[in-house]
């Protein structure tokens, strides 16, 4: 998942990343491992679970002057490497700070 | 007695070949002992859906990928594994553990030239010959249909297993399979986490395990099939080849809530901090963790 927030003008004012996912290593060193045939057991396991909610809170301090903020928050799924992505949902959510 | 001595030599020679003449010593014959396109004459939208899955293509990963490359590479290079040999001609069946589920008939029915021919054509980048290896009809529905074997046997040649018993069929006889409506029966492969069986061990799907652990200690009900092969599809989605069709099955089993507030923050006397807070909540319809496989 990635959370971006950017100005109006478009300028990135902040950027966020969570990883869901397992992570091994073959029990010899503590580098992950990617590849069954070098994983040998999980270390780390941040997945999405079954019947249980993944909650996240993002905070970002907008620079001065600024009192609106796009923010986009993306979520998609990688299989085999970062670049083959299936995007999952993309939310865009306008933020002011005035009434 | 010298023509009982010629007999008994001839019955030592003569047996090992026999024995070795069960199994396939070539790719071509290891594909077409389970060679199941006779079974798209009667079934040919199922067929369809299988063709387009990942049981059609187990050795080439996603996208065209050969997934076993790095256990074909010389020992030693990097990529290599612990699995590789620094000649393709010692690689044998057991240099392939990946085969228990990637391709289970070649554990029981390949001889160790198959490994060597796969190898000089994982090095080769033979995607041609190395896509005739599927995890095909027969496989499912007989080499991996029975596990109480102790009890009902091993799998008997020339039946496929089904949900139920119905004779007579023109590819064979019909009989049912105890666990084929059962999570077990995919959880044969898709797995409970790390291959300790092995002189090496390693770690492929976990999904299994995860499905027994985390949702049906939840109170979970359903089974693979049920999610998987709705109406009895082959497919067994996700096709990780088709990026629609996956982030749609995705985008159906995730939930993502989003809430977001904007406001000034006081640090300290007269210290304001413009702020914008995203909150994000993702759920899952899954049966299992995501991702797995």
């Amino acid at each position: 998942m990635v959370v971006t927030a950017k100005a109006a003008d478009g300028k990135e004012l902040g950027k966020v990343e969570r990883h869901y996912h397992p992570q091994a290593t073959n029990c010899r060193d503590f580098k992950m491992k990617y590849g069954a045939q070098w994983k040998v057991a999980n270390l780390r396991d941040t997945s999405l679970q079954p019947g249980q909610a993944k909650k996240e809170t993002i905070e970002f301090e907008l620079p001065e002057g600024v009192r609106n903020a796009d923010v986009t928050i993306e979520l998609f799924y990688e299989a085999s490497n970062p670049d083959n992505k299936y995007p999952i949902h993309t939310v865009t959510r306008k933020v002011s700070l005035d009434k | 007695m010298r023509f009982l001595k010629l007999i008994l030599v001839l019955l030592f020679i003569a047996v090992p070949l026999v024995a070795s003449a069960d199994k396939a010593k070539t790719i071509d014959e290891l594909a077409k002992m389970y060679d199941s396109s006779s079974c798209k004459g009667c079934h040919e939208d199922i067929y369809t859906q299988w063709e387009k899955s990942h049981h059609a293509r187990p050795l080439m990963g996603v996208k065209g990928g050969l997934m076993l490359s790095p256990l074909a590479a010389k020992k030693g290079t990097d990529g290599a594994t612990a699995f590789s040999e620094d000649d393709p001609k010692k690689m044998k069946i057991k240099n392939y553990p990946c085969f228990k589920c990637h391709l289970p008939q070649a554990i029981t029915s390949a001889e160790d030239s198959v490994a060597v021919e796969l190898t000089e054509a994982l090095l080769a980048k033979d995607k041609v010959k190395i896509a005739k290896l599927q995890i095909t009809c027969i496989v499912c529905h007989n080499t991996k249909a029975i596990i109480h074997k102790r009890e009902l046997g091993e799998p008997e040649k020339g039946v496929i297993y089904s949900t139920k018993d119905m004779g007579a069929h023109p590819g064979g006889k019909i009989k049912k399979s105890a666990i084929f409506k059962d999570s077990i029966y995919c959880g044969q492969c898709h797995g409970l986490g790390p291959n300790l069986e092995f002189d090496q061990p390693f770690q492929c799907a976990n999904l299994y395990g995860s499905y027994l652990h985390s949702y049906v200690s939840g109170g979970g009900t359903q089974t693979c099939q049920d999610c998987h092969m709705q109406k009895g599809d082959h497919l067994i989605a996700p096709n990780w080849n088709d990026d629609k069709g996956t982030s749609e099955l995705l985008a159906k089993a995730i939930s993502l809530d989003v809430q977001t507030l904007g406001y000034e923050w006081l640090r300290k006397a007269k210290t304001y901090v413009p702020k914008v807070v995203v909150s994000t909540k993702i759920t899952t319809t899954a049966g299992h963790r995501i991702p797995d496989g």
